[in-house]
């Protein structure tokens, strides 16, 4: 009850300190006050490279978290330490390995269990298993405007260097820009594909990511991603997860109890696709040349008269630049870009023919279009 | 400012009920017209001000892709490097090597930047974006037109490269000059590198005004393949230089290990300008090389330890031993006056030296050579080994 009781305060007791001192902060700092009791930090399962702790994002006042997904949340017991010091246990609600993000719920946990944790993480108090959590969260349905150039404000458990229950590390950035990721960690593709922000700020350092991104207003922005290094520039990337796409995954992952969610395919993406986007090639009537010393060129070798790829005006010796955007400097390329599109994808060519840049569409018709006599085309 | 702050304090007084709901992160309305602290204000102003910049060079920044080319191959390290372990450092029969490729780098094949030179189609880059060598340029313009472009010709030095697309009533943007120019002044890179139609925006302030032999201006901005080729700024959105990976050793690649380190180098207006009218006749601008590895026992002249077969020196007759007195009229006393007398002129420039045998002296007319056009260094009756420490001081 006194537990109880003191939990009531502090959590009336936070805004009045919000308020009270948002008057005297002057720059960076005023966001903090409203951003680090929303950050916990995770410890779990460690091997390999993984650092074996992390960051979290609280999204509801119960302890749903956002975090990504990582060896560290598949551990038997995850604890959580949120800013105030509260020490936590936590449950896998949900993984989505394409978006490779995770939802856990914390939990109070019973006595035993936790001393030897407590100890270890040198945490102060916990609740006890009774207690109904009332934890500040973000509320990341609430937009905030965002445009490159803007201060940011990075948030998360960088190197473990926060012990205890020292708040989290914050650094500062500007916003650089909003692109689609294309990345890789080690030398496996990474899954993610969707739009990332990229921060002016080194936040891809082990344990901080799970950690938020917010404006100067204590916005909240996004959700740093974990370590990778981007195609495009072989370089390591700084970098979070939009708060669009995380909102998205929150309303699909909640209620969803411990499994994948369901076909858990992102848009365009299909898992075992090895070979169908070639069977689509021929069905569309492109026949893609072989020849090459060293690196072969996606050239075409041959379209078909009277197929859609002829008709969409894709002619023999074409060369093909870009693929729904996602440039195709040679076949592996190609055949990369190609298996990573839905069956039913156009496709949006830019090739270059002699010397110009051409850009066309070809279109899966529904119906079998092979069969139409038709004597026009490319060739 | 008293009753300013009551007023705040009672008027948040009169919010509380209401902010109990934790669930909005945000203080107060994030309008930042509304009274503020002027720290807060001026944060606010400079985000916006760096907001304005990428709007202001858009239309001047070009998208570069390249199709084919290949990853430049592996090479030992540069003579002076000392981080490689010693095992791998094997016997250097070819320093001179400008060494493309860099063990631990490999360039991507992804977008690059550039921005636009004069209205009639120029476009200025980085050299670093065409080390793959591509088969196939193309520029993307700002009004969404993706052009074939031409590699009219690169400065090795520089580290810059000038295109040519068919086009005209481009958009040329606004360019600092060197005496514009202050350490501490902020610094805005931007770049079109991780793909998008938005530029990068990296912001920093310059750390020097002038690196690597006047070459370049120092930025604490994160400069990377991101936006290498790509404007180093000022908050006007006026351009300090041409971001670009540089360091004090030879190399298409050096310099990349710096990138996003907060040690960034760009180009400025005046040494583009000296050699732009150059590379506009297709003339690319190589390194210049005399062919000789350099004896550094000796600390007060410059003692000649070999000399490559073929080379200039060795065509005029330069033989290990000889002295270097003077370059082109410059007293010469160590290897480091001789690189800052020798650094700016490209292969082809005929270089005046006083020479000494012996205790004779003579004088000779060399041109300087390509890196490549320089035979492997002959071995010698006590090899002399540069990639070696040097040896302890002979005591007998």
């Amino acid at each position: 009850m006194i537990v109880q009781l003191l939990i009531l305060l502090t959590t009336i007791a936070a805004p009045i300190g919000d308020a009270a001192i948002v008057v005297e902060r002057q720059g960076f700092e005023r966001a903090v006050s409203t951003v680090m009791p929303r950050v916990v930090k995770l410890y779990g399962l460690r091997g390999g490279a993984e650092a074996g702790y992390g960051s979290g994002i609280i999204v509801s006042e119960d302890g749903l978290v956002l975090t990504v997904l990582s060896l560290l949340i598949d551990a038997r017991r995850i604890r959580v330490v949120t800013a105030e010091g509260l020490l936590l246990g936590a449950d896998v609600i949900h993984r989505d390995r394409n978006r490779q993000l995770a939802l856990i719920q914390l939990r109070p946990i019973d006595d035993e269990a936790s001393r030897e944790d407590r100890h270890a993480l040198h945490s102060g108090s916990q609740p006890s298993s009774s207690d109904r959590l009332r934890l500040p969260f973000f509320n990341i349905a609430e937009q905030a405007e965002l445009r490159p150039g803007d201060w940011v404000l990075a948030v998360g458990n960088a190197f473990k260097v926060a012990e205890g229950a020292e708040p989290v590390s914050l650094v500062h950035g500007v916003f650089s820009t909003r692109t689609r990721l294309d990345a890789r960690r080690r030398k496996r593709d990474f899954r993610y594909r969707d739009d990332v922000l990229v921060i002016d700020a080194i936040t891809s350092n082990p344990g901080a990511p799970g950690g938020a991104l917010v404006n100067l207003d204590g916005q909240f922005l996004g959700m740093i991603g974990r370590e990778v290094i981007s195609n495009r520039t072989n370089t390591h990337f700084n970098y979070a997860i939009p708060r669009d796409v995380l909102y998205e995954y929150l309303l699909e992952a909640r209620g969803i109890e411990d499994r994948e969610s369901p076909g858990s395919q992102p848009t365009g993406v299909s898992s075992n696709d090895e070979n169908g986007w070639k069977n689509r090639l021929s069905e569309a009537g492109i026949r893609m040349s072989k020849v090459g010393y060293k690196v072969v060129l996606p050239f075409v070798a041959r379209v078909r008269l009277g197929s859609i790829a002829s008709r969409a005006g894709l002619r023999k010796d074409d060369l093909i630049l870009s693929v729904n955007g996602r440039n195709v400097p040679d076949m592996t390329a190609f055949a990369n870009t190609m298996s990573f599109l839905a069956p039913d994808e156009p496709w949006d060519l830019v090739i270059r023919r002699e010397n110009r840049i051409v850009s066309l569409r070809i279109e899966h018709a529904t119906t079998t279009d092979e069969t139409t006599p038709e004597t026009g085309g490319g060739q | 400012m008293t009753t300013h702050l009551t007023a705040s304090l009672c008027g948040w007084l009169v919010l509380l009920p209401l902010s109990v709901a934790m669930a909005n992160p945000t203080p107060e309305s994030s309008d930042p017209s509304s009274a503020q602290h002027p720290d807060f204000t001026l944060l606010h102003a400079t985000q916006k001000t760096f907001r304005n910049v990428a709007d202001t060079l858009r239309p001047s920044l070009v998208r570069i892709e390249t199709v084919g080319g290949s990853q430049p191959p592996e090479q030992s390290l540069p003579v002076d490097d000392s981080e490689v372990a010693p095992k791998k450092r094997k016997r250097s029969q070819m320093p001179f090597r400008d060494s493309p490729g860099l063990s631990g780098f490999e360039v991507a094949d992804g977008p690059t930047t550039g921005i636009v030179y004069s209205d009639d189609g120029y476009i200025i880059t980085s050299s670093f974006n065409f080390i793959r060598e591509p088969l196939l340029i193309t520029a993307s313009l700002y009004d969404g037109r993706r052009l074939i472009a031409k590699l009219i010709a690169r400065d090795q030095v520089r580290k810059i490269a000038l295109l040519k697309v068919e086009a005209t009533n481009l958009h040329v943007p606004q360019w600092l000059n060197a005496n514009q120019l202050d350490v501490g002044q902020w610094s805005i890179a931007l770049g079109l590198g991780f793909g998008g139609d938005d530029p990068s925006v990296n912001v920093g302030i310059i750390s020097a005004l002038s690196r690597m032999h006047g070459n370049a201006v120092q930025t604490d901005a994160k400069l990377s393949p991101a936006n290498y080729g790509g404007p180093l700024c000022d908050i006007h959105g006026r351009v300090i230089g041409i971001c670009v990976p540089m360091a004090q050793r030879p190399g298409e690649l050096a310099g990349i290990e710096l990138y996003d380190s907060g040690v960034g180098f760009a180009v400025p207006k005046h040494r583009i300008e000296e050699i732009v009218a150059v590379l506009k006749t297709g003339a690319s601008f190589y390194r210049g090389w005399l062919g000789i590895s350099v004896d550094r026992r000796h600390r007060d002249s410059l003692v000649i330890a070999n000399v490559a077969d073929p080379s200039p020196m060795q065509a005029a007759g330069v033989r290990p031993g000889d002295k270097i007195l003077t370059a082109n009229g410059k007293d010469i006393r160590h290897f480091g006056e001789l690189v800052q007398t020798l650094y700016m002129l490209p292969a082809g420039t005929p270089v005046e030296l006083l020479m000494e045998t012996d205790d004779s002296g003579y004088q000779i007319e060399v041109k300087l050579a390509r890196s490549a056009d320089l035979g492997p260094l002959p071995d010698l009756e006590e090899p002399f080994d540069p990639s070696q420490p040097l040896p302890p001081p002979k005591n007998e």
